[in-house]
């Protein structure tokens, strides 16, 4: 077991590097000096880019500039952000948090939700019920994040139930501590449901597909055979074995869940990594984009060991080999 | 007074083109501390007739007609709570890939435990299946151990040991022995006949294996096209084969052969239960088709001490 | 196609109207100039976020008349967006009514449009934008991006990842293991995180084709290296098998194995991936194009014409006809999923 995480954190190091690499050389790759211009910008001010010129390497070749790169990101200096003449670091620490806590909440709610309706639907496959929620996932897979965030804000526009952008209201600095959580779940609700709503189709449709799968399986046959209740088949034998891929696909579906909240925080303007990375990519602010890209990177590879790492614990042929 | 007796059995399953039987008009019988064969190639009913007398079958399959008694009562008349007592309890199963029917996630102590039945307190739970391993010939420590951990033939062993723990009075086996290698099918086969006396249980003892089935078991029962076609007993089967599905059969056996002698094959194709001949299901590919095989299908009748469905014995309906 | 189709008809009916409704979207894209009333970039100054037309069959009096007609509207309240229909006068919807002369596809000229109304009347089936446009035509016209940018950029990714997923299969070894990293690498990344900062790294301003042809390699780039996975992975299950083996082993040179045994036996699978990779595009494009990082007005894409309901809530709780482009990208996307599952139960073995 214990090899098997130390492994399994080794090979994430390697797709690190990788990954720094690509997103330097994403940027770089294009014909044209980016920074040429920047020298050009009278917002800019001189010492800045004296400065970054020595961190970075700026005058250097590319190649040489990646390596300048590297150093200063794992000394945690993700260079300074050109149209906020702030560090990177400082705003990405900032949005983090919020992506990381919609992410959080949106990933909860969508298994909270489609998992028992999997089960249920793949126990009553076949008959009405499952067709009918089978249906109802389609749709929500083939509706587009962003649109479905639209939706919901146009309803709650109309209606006004819930407070729309931002992630946190007027009264906040006077408000107790319980008081501002509640305010800021508040906010997270209209982004929060939207991703929720986004991801729940496939999950649903992965999850009744597994347990269906599982439902067939030579044990469910021993387990019936032994004279065990029907609760018993389905939620110990079948269950526990149809848990184990969603945990593999978990890693996967992180990749559309970043994403999907991306563009929800756009949408329902909530200051998140999406809304960030936009703004960068307007402004053309070189190292805020390719720091975002890092993180995005490094969340989801994160994401993943996370899941290797719970499978483990879930599957004693992945932990006992 | 016989384990089990089935009368008149017919089950049927529900396809796209309609109602196809799987099984019909099958009688059997299985005494005390008895071992039935029941050979036939893939696909002539045989794990069917096993799932109805567990009333385990699968979907959009079910038994239109006939009884089965197990200790003269009839099982097809009970319902779901009280077929779970009786799962694992009276009879219990065994099959052919150990490794597939044993749950993957929990350890095969857990997966036997969850088997006994009676016993409440969990100590004497434990105690119950510590003593049914080394039973089975299996060390106590492979409690805590997960079925991938384990051979195919310490897997048949537990799975043996699972059926065993609340002595039931008849075990199936459905081709124990077919996914293991011939060692270790020989060894499980010893330790089935060794159990068998010690615990005082009957068997039904399916395979594809006639003269594996002639080794093990006292009567064996042939069957073909979702029917059974002869029932000797397994001393009289190779000298005496009535039924020419039976013949056949004997035939193919390599150990059968001289040197230099041809392969044999039966002749023709297993049939499909969508598309069996009129008369008798053989037909197609007996050497001794009558005209009258074609036109009925033959009755049980009586030879010595065997029952066979062959107009060979006669055409007329004698009881 | 037509024993296709009969099949398609038989194991799966949703996927049937499915492919018709694609065909049908496909058509309207391809006649656009013929189809729309307006052209997409015609400012109607009156109309500003005018509702949909309503399509009368009755008069004021009760009177039925069977060509039905539209009202001209005024707009009567600025801060309410409300309009009001003028009673005084019918104008009857007429199918190919005449107009200002337009060329399809840039060929064919016309002055005939497929419906209208003419004179004073006007007819918004979906009502008009901020600028007064109408939302229809401007539908029509996005349809040519959305539903051809789809096809294009599967077809490049497909060439990608039929190349890479090829050679790392066929060779194997480190070759494999090299660009398998590469592939894993680039799926590491989530795609839209990937997508903006591929877009970062051109102009912001560019030409309406320079941002087509870009949005194309971007959403290229980032869908290759999926398709590269499955092919490799194909490739090398075929390598595996026996009839392959048995090819090699009578010597029949590679390029015939691959040619004769290869290709054909991945088809299905193929086809029923790039079916179902389509939506995945179709996303991208109106994501791109939602950010106003994509198509540029005034050309209108489904997503740029959702760029306006993004952080305007005014816009879009008086004038949620704004919202219709999106029921369209839902309705293809729909389609296409549809269509994918159902070709993929075809070339199911188990389902016949």
């Amino acid at each position: 077991m214990r090899r098997y995480v130390i492994n399994r954190v080794l090979q994430v190091i390697p797709l690190i590097f990788g990954m720094t690499f690509i997103s330097f050389l994403i940027i770089h790759l294009p014909p044209g000096d980016p920074f040429s211009k920047l020298q050009m910008d009278p917002q800019i001010s001189r010492e800045t880019i004296q400065q970054m010129r020595k961190l970075f390497g700026l005058d250097k070749p590319v190649v040489v500039q990646y390596f300048y790169w590297i150093k200063n990101v794992f000394t945690f200096n993700l260079g300074t952000s050109f149209s906020y003449h702030v560090p990177v670091s400082f705003l990405i620490k900032q949005k983090l948090k919020n992506t990381i806590a919609l992410s959080v909440f949106s990933i909860f709610l969508t298994w909270f939700i489609s998992i028992p309706l999997g089960i249920f639907a793949a126990i009553k496959n076949g008959k009405w019920e499952e067709k009918f929620l089978s249906f109802i996932a389609y749709i929500g897979i083939s509706i587009p994040s962003f649109f479905i965030a639209m939706l919901i804000v146009f309803f709650v526009a109309k209606t006004a139930i819930l407070p729309i952008g931002g992630t946190t209201s007027i009264f906040y600095k006077s408000a107790t501590g319980f008081e501002k959580f509640i305010d800021y779940l508040k906010h997270l609700l209209i982004p929060g449901i939207s991703l929720t709503l986004a991801g729940i189709g496939s999950l649903f449709r992965l999850m009744k597909n597994n347990f269906l799968e599982c439902l067939n399986s030579p044990y469910v046959i021993t387990a019936k055979a032994k004279g065990l209740s029907m609760s018993k088949v389905y939620y110990k034998h079948t269950l526990r074995n149809a848990i184990n891929p969603m945990i593999t696909i978990f890693g996967y579906e992180l990749s559309g869940i970043l994403s999907g909240a991306a563009l929800v925080e756009i949408v329902t303007n909530w200051p998140g990594m999406g809304r960030l990375i936009l703004e960068a990519v307007l402004s053309q602010d070189f190292y805020l984009v390719m720091a975002s890209l890092l993180i995005g990177g490094i969340l989801l590879v994160t994401g993943n060991l996370i899941a290797d790492i719970l499978i483990a614990f879930a599957d004693p042929r992945v932990r006992l080999r | 007074m016989n384990i089990l007796e089935i009368k008149n059995l017919e089950v049927s399953v529900k396809t796209i083109d309609g109602n196809v039987k799987i099984l019909r008009d099958v009688n059997l019988s299985i005494g005390e501390n008895e071992v039935v064969g029941l050979v036939g190639e893939s696909g002539c009913g045989k794990t069917m007739t096993a799932r109805s007398i567990m009333k385990l079958l699968p979907e959009n399959t079910k038994i239109d007609k006939g009884e089965i008694f197990l200790q003269g009562e009839d099982i097809v008349k009970k319902d779901e709570r009280e077929m779970r007592k009786i799962r694992g309890g009276k009879i219990s199963m065994i099959f052919q890939e150990p490794s597939s029917y044993l749950n993957p996630v929990f350890t095969v102590g857990s997966q036997i435990e969850e088997a006994v039945k009676g016993i409440r307190d969990k100590r004497e739970r434990r105690e119950r299946v510590y003593k049914i391993l080394e039973e089975v010939g299996l060390d106590r420590s492979i409690y805590f151990r997960y079925p991938h951990q384990l051979s195919g033939g310490m897997q048949q062993r537990v799975m043996i040991g699972m059926a065993l723990v609340n002595n039931p009075s008849l075990l199936i086996a459905d081709e124990p022995t077919t996914a293991l290698d011939i060692t270790t099918a020989h060894m499980i086969i010893e330790l089935l006949k060794k159990l068998m006396n010690s615990h005082r249980v009957s068997i039904l003892f399916i395979t594809h294996d006639i003269s594996l089935s002639v080794y093990f078991s006292h009567r064996i029962a042939v069957m073909y096209g979702g029917k059974i076609v002869e029932i000797s007993h397994s001393s009289e089967i190779f000298k005496n084969p009535l039924h020419p599905y039976t013949e056949r059969l004997i035939a193919c056996l390599p150990e059968r052969y001289r040197k230099g002698e041809k392969i044999k094959a039966i002749e023709g194709e297993v049939p499909d239960f969508k598309s069996l001949p009129p008369g008798c299901p053989f037909n197609p590919r007996c050497p001794y088709k009558m005209k009258i095989c074609e036109e009925r299908e033959p009755e049980e009748r009586k030879v010595g001490k065997s029952i066979v469905r062959c107009f060979k014995y006669g055409n007329t309906v004698e009881n | 196609m037509r024993i296709f189709l009969r099949r398609l008809k038989k194991t799966n009916k949703i996927s049937f109207i499915s492919f018709w409704i694609i065909v049908f979207l496909y058509l309207l894209a391809i006649f656009a100039d013929f189809v729309s009333p307006y052209p997409y970039d015609l400012q109607h100054r009156d109309y500003p976020m005018a509702p949909p037309t309503k399509i009368h069959f009755f008069d004021k009096e009760g009177k039925f008349h069977l060509r039905p007609f539209v009202y001209k509207t005024e707009l009567v309240n600025v801060a309410f967006n409300e309009y009001r229909e003028d009673y005084s006068k019918i104008y009857p919807i007429k199918l190919f009514v005449k107009g200002k002369k337009r060329k399809i596809l840039g060929i064919f000229e016309t002055d005939r449009y497929l419906f209208g109304v003419e004179g004073e009347g006007k007819i918004f089936l979906f009502g008009t934008d901020i600028h007064g446009r109408d939302i229809f035509s401007r539908i029509l016209y996005g349809a040519r991006i959305s539903l051809s940018i789809g096809i294009i950029g599967v077809s490049i990714s497909f060439f990608l990842g039929l190349l890479i997923g090829g050679i790392s299969g066929y060779f194997g070894g480190k070759v494999d293991a090299f660009l398998m990293r590469i592939v894993e690498i680039f799926m590491m990344f989530p795609s839209f995180y990937l997508m903006l900062a591929l877009r970062a790294a051109f102009p912001i301003n560019l030409s309406s084709i320079q941002v087509y042809l870009l949005i194309v390699v971007i959403l290229s780039l980032i869908g290759w290296a999926s398709l590269a996975r499955i092919i490799r992975g194909m490739v090398l299950s075929i390598k595996e098998e026996e009839y392959v083996q048995a090819a090699r082993a009578l010597g029949i040179p590679t390029y015939r194995i691959v040619l004769k045994h290869v290709i054909p036996n991945t088809f299905s699978y193929t086809i029923t991936a790039l079916t179902l990779s389509v939506p995945g595009y179709i996303l991208g494009e109106s994501a791109l194009s939602l950010l106003g990082l994509g198509i540029q007005e005034p050309y209108p894409s489904w997503g740029n014409m959702l760029s306006v309901c993004i952080g305007n809530l005014r816009v879009l709780t008086n004038a949620p006809w704004m919202l219709i482009p999106g029921f369209f990208i839902f309705l293809t996307i729909i389609c296409f999923n549809f269509l994918g599952d159902g070709i993929r139960d075809i070339f199911d073995p188990k389902k016949w």
